[in-house]
């Protein structure tokens, strides 16, 4: 079953999110802020981290700059989770480390698609 | 969410706030049909589904008033978005409620409080303090005894007193503060027509309140004096230039004080004014947006058309003119009436469709566990459609069962499951609701809305022609019916008139959308068992060669309908189908007027261009359709 970390600061994106990845069959642990999203990811064994980028205490494209330079977390894949579809966005999560990128709404089958390319093919 | 954003497009900023309560709606909705799957829910699926609907059309009311291509938004389009937000919003509250109002087993212990949480989305989604969208000018926050509420914010409880007790023998309604912290919060609260606002104070100095002040919109208008000594003069040029309207020297002159607070008041009344002339501008802009996408009500305007001034006249025109295209509507419906005259004598000449040795199921039979079989409602190329009774839900639907032939492969069943699955989100009350697709005992079956009625097939059948007035009644229905299909990604791919139900009212319910979907993508690796599928007389020159169809096809097909609706024949026939196919592709279509007499040229000229072998020379869409036909009405 792969683990998934979800950092993001909104409750409701995260119970819902979190509630659809454990029906498709992850596990899904969550942090609430980007200090906690890099503790966490440093402390546990992910698959894969989905990552908010506005977050209070230090912001998603700090945390993922942070989880590039640790050795135990630079080859965990990241998706960014960004809420504005701006120009630029992609190649700035792409530059500040991300694997991929989407954009709030969330369209569970496009991320799960864009989750399934960047997963161990036995892990799910 | 807290953090919002790259706050240097306001545009992107209010968009992104606007969004996320209906991405929230959008999420634990889908996450509760998910809850729902299964027999026995079909009510509260529907239920959830209208919150769905509503919230889509939420978001693209959002995103087309703040697009992304836009990096400024007037304060009328604002106001007039969250007017048109209203009726999703309002859709979505009553769904929910009436979720949360209903008995019955609960698919999981969460239901609720997910029901609940769309709820607290759906209340978050137009702002309390949003204007209000209709009524006189807002006459300012003047208390009931006509005494203007003045705010006074001074950390210095002696000046405080001193000016309030002024201005309260001034006859002014005072109201203090003795912090920039608590005025903000009451300003936010209660209703204040001018702020004399202290510069130099602890926790939040004059400068960040007034700041504060004008970066909300509920507040912008807002006029603010600051209250200063006046050797404070730099403090003070700081503060006009943020967007203080004047200023008091300590200690107060009872005279100036007066003065400026009279100005003050009148400037504030002077602002209300436009604002309340903006925001009526809005509301009548969002009702012209209302009336182009046929959602206009009679009366939506309300207050607006009482108004004595310019934006008064307007709405009325425009009432006026909404409501003419209500009198072309009304108009149809008498002829929908004639319509139902005729349906009422070929019915009693209908004959009882008898049971046949290919039916794969009988009479009282119980079919998937719950269906009761009472009848054979018909037979086509698709299979045969039967009346039976939903024991589970107590409704009468119709089931209608494939032949084997078409669900030979898991792909073909795939892709036709995706299709039966858009299909489902078709509402319209033009279009038979398709409820479930499924197999039993081998069998796979579509099970949709049960239409009590006769095709137009039958009515051709024992009418011979229909007339122009009836021909405009089922051609316009179908043309709405097929604008919403195809707005939702739905090509039809079988118009004929077998396909097209009429009501007992003269509603046309148009049936099997997506069911040529399986027979197309089955009959093209299956073409050497000879299998025929769909009515090649009504096919369009493309779909005829096997060639990629859009939504254009369906309009060809529209055409044959309404040549056959007026003349009693097809424009284009062949005593075979490859001679069918011959003519269709290099013969054009005559002119309906050519066979028969009274069909005005303009609806002659309509039928022959939708029945252009160029998709690209036809009638653009369903919408230009409608409306071509709706002029002739």
């Amino acid at each position: 079953m792969p683990r998934i970390l979800l950092v993001e600061d909104n409750e409701m994106n995260r119970d819902m999110l979190s509630r659809r990845l454990v029906r498709k069959g992850f596990e899904v642990d969550m942090a609430f802020d980007g200090k906690a999203g890099v503790d966490k990811a440093r402390g546990g064994a992910y698959d894969l981290i989905l990552m908010d980028m506005s977050l209070p205490e230090i912001d998603g494209w700090e945390a993922t700059r942070q989880l590039r330079a640790a050795p135990e977390t630079k080859a965990v894949p990241i998706i960014a989770l960004t809420a504005h579809a701006m120009a630029g966005d992609r190649e700035k999560a792409l530059a500040a480390g991300c694997n991929d990128y989407d954009t709030k709404p969330i369209e569970l089958d496009r991320l799960l698609g864009k989750m399934a390319a960047l997963l161990p093919a036995s892990g799910a | 969410m807290s953090h919002s954003a790259p706050g240097s497009n306001p545009v992107a900023a209010l968009r992104h706030d606007l969004r996320t309560p209906v991405n929230h709606i959008v999420g634990y909705t889908e996450m509760l049909l998910e809850d729902l799957e299964g027999p026995g829910n079909d009510a509260r699926r529907k239920t959830l589904e209208t919150t769905l609907e509503a919230a889509r059309e939420a978001l693209k009311l959002i995103s087309l008033v703040l697009a992304p291509t836009r990096d400024s938004v007037e304060p009328a389009e604002v106001s007039g978005l969250y007017h048109s937000l209203e009726v999703p919003q309002r859709r979505i509250l009553d769904a929910v409620r009436t979720l949360l109002a209903a008995a019955g087993e609960v698919p999981n212990p969460t239901f609720a409080e997910d029901l609940r949480k769309i709820e607290a989305a759906a209340a978050r989604l137009v702002p309390r303090e949003a204007p209000p969208t209709a009524g006189a000018a807002n006459a300012g926050a003047a208390d009931a005894a006509g005494k203007a509420r003045v705010l006074v914010v001074d950390d210095e409880a002696g000046n405080r007193d001193l000016l309030a007790r002024r201005l309260q023998r001034e006859g002014y309604a005072v109201l203090a503060a003795a912090g920039g912290r608590e005025a903000l919060e009451l300003v936010a609260k209660e209703p204040v027509d001018v702020v004399l606002l202290d510069v130099m104070m602890p926790d939040l100095d004059g400068l960040a309140v007034l700041e504060r002040l004008k970066a909300d919109p509920a507040s912008r208008d807002l006029p603010v004096i600051m209250i200063s000594a006046l050797d404070d003069l730099s403090a003070i040029a700081n503060c006009i230039q943020a967007g203080a309207l004047d200023y008091l020297p300590k200690p107060f002159e009872p005279v100036i004080l007066r003065a400026r607070l009279a100005a003050s008041l009148a400037e504030k009344r002077f602002r209300d004014q436009e604002r309340d002339l903006v925001r009526a501008l809005g509301v009548v802009t969002a009702a012209a947006a209302s009336v182009e996408a046929g959602a206009y009500q009679a009366g939506q305007l309300g207050d607006m058309a009482q108004r004595a001034d310019a934006v008064g006249r307007l709405a009325r025109v425009m009432d006026r003119m909404a409501t003419e295209v209500g009198a072309r509507e009304a108009n149809l419906r008498g002829r929908l009436e004639r319509l139902r005259t005729e349906i009422g004598v070929a019915r009693q000449t209908r004959e009882v469709v008898a049971r046949n040795d290919e039916d794969a199921l009988g009479a009282g039979e119980t079919f998937a566990g719950r269906y009761r079989v009472e009848s054979v409602l018909g037979r086509g190329g698709m299979g045969t459609v039967y009346k039976a009774r939903d024991t589970e839900l107590d409704e009468v639907v119709a089931i209608k069962t494939l032949r084997p032939e078409l669900v030979v492969d898991d792909e073909s069943r795939e892709r036709f499951k995706d299709e039966i699955r858009l299909t489902r989100r078709i509402t319209h009350r033009n279009v038979v609701r398709t409820h479930d697709f499924g197999e039993a005992n081998g069998l796979w079956y579509i099970t949709m809305e049960f239409v009590e009625g006769l095709t137009v097939r039958q009515l051709l059948d024992a009418r011979g022609t229909l007339g122009v007035g009836s021909a405009l009644a089922i051609g316009s229905q179908l043309a709405e019916s097929l604008g919403v299909a195809h707005e939702t990604g739905v090509i039809h791919r079988d118009i004929k008139p077998q396909n097209l139900l009429l009501d007992p009212e003269g509603v046309l319910k148009v049936m099997d959308f997506g069911v040529a979907r399986l027979a197309t993508g089955t009959a093209a690796r299956h073409t050497q068992a000879g299998l025929i599928v769909g009515t090649p007389a009504y096919m369009s020159p493309e779909q005829l060669t096997g060639e990629e169809v859009d939504p254009r096809s369906d309009l060809y097909s529209v055409g044959v309908v309404l040549f056959e609706l007026l003349t009693g024949r097809l424009p284009i026939d062949g005593a075979t189908v490859m001679a069918l196919f011959a003519k269709v592709l290099s013969e054009p279509a005559p002119r309906p007027g050519s066979l028969v007499a009274g069909v005005p040229p303009a609806l002659d000229a309509l039928v022959v261009q939708l029945l252009a072998k160029r998709p690209e020379d036809r009638v653009e869409n369903a919408a230009v359709l409608l409306q071509r036909l709706q002029a002739l009405a």
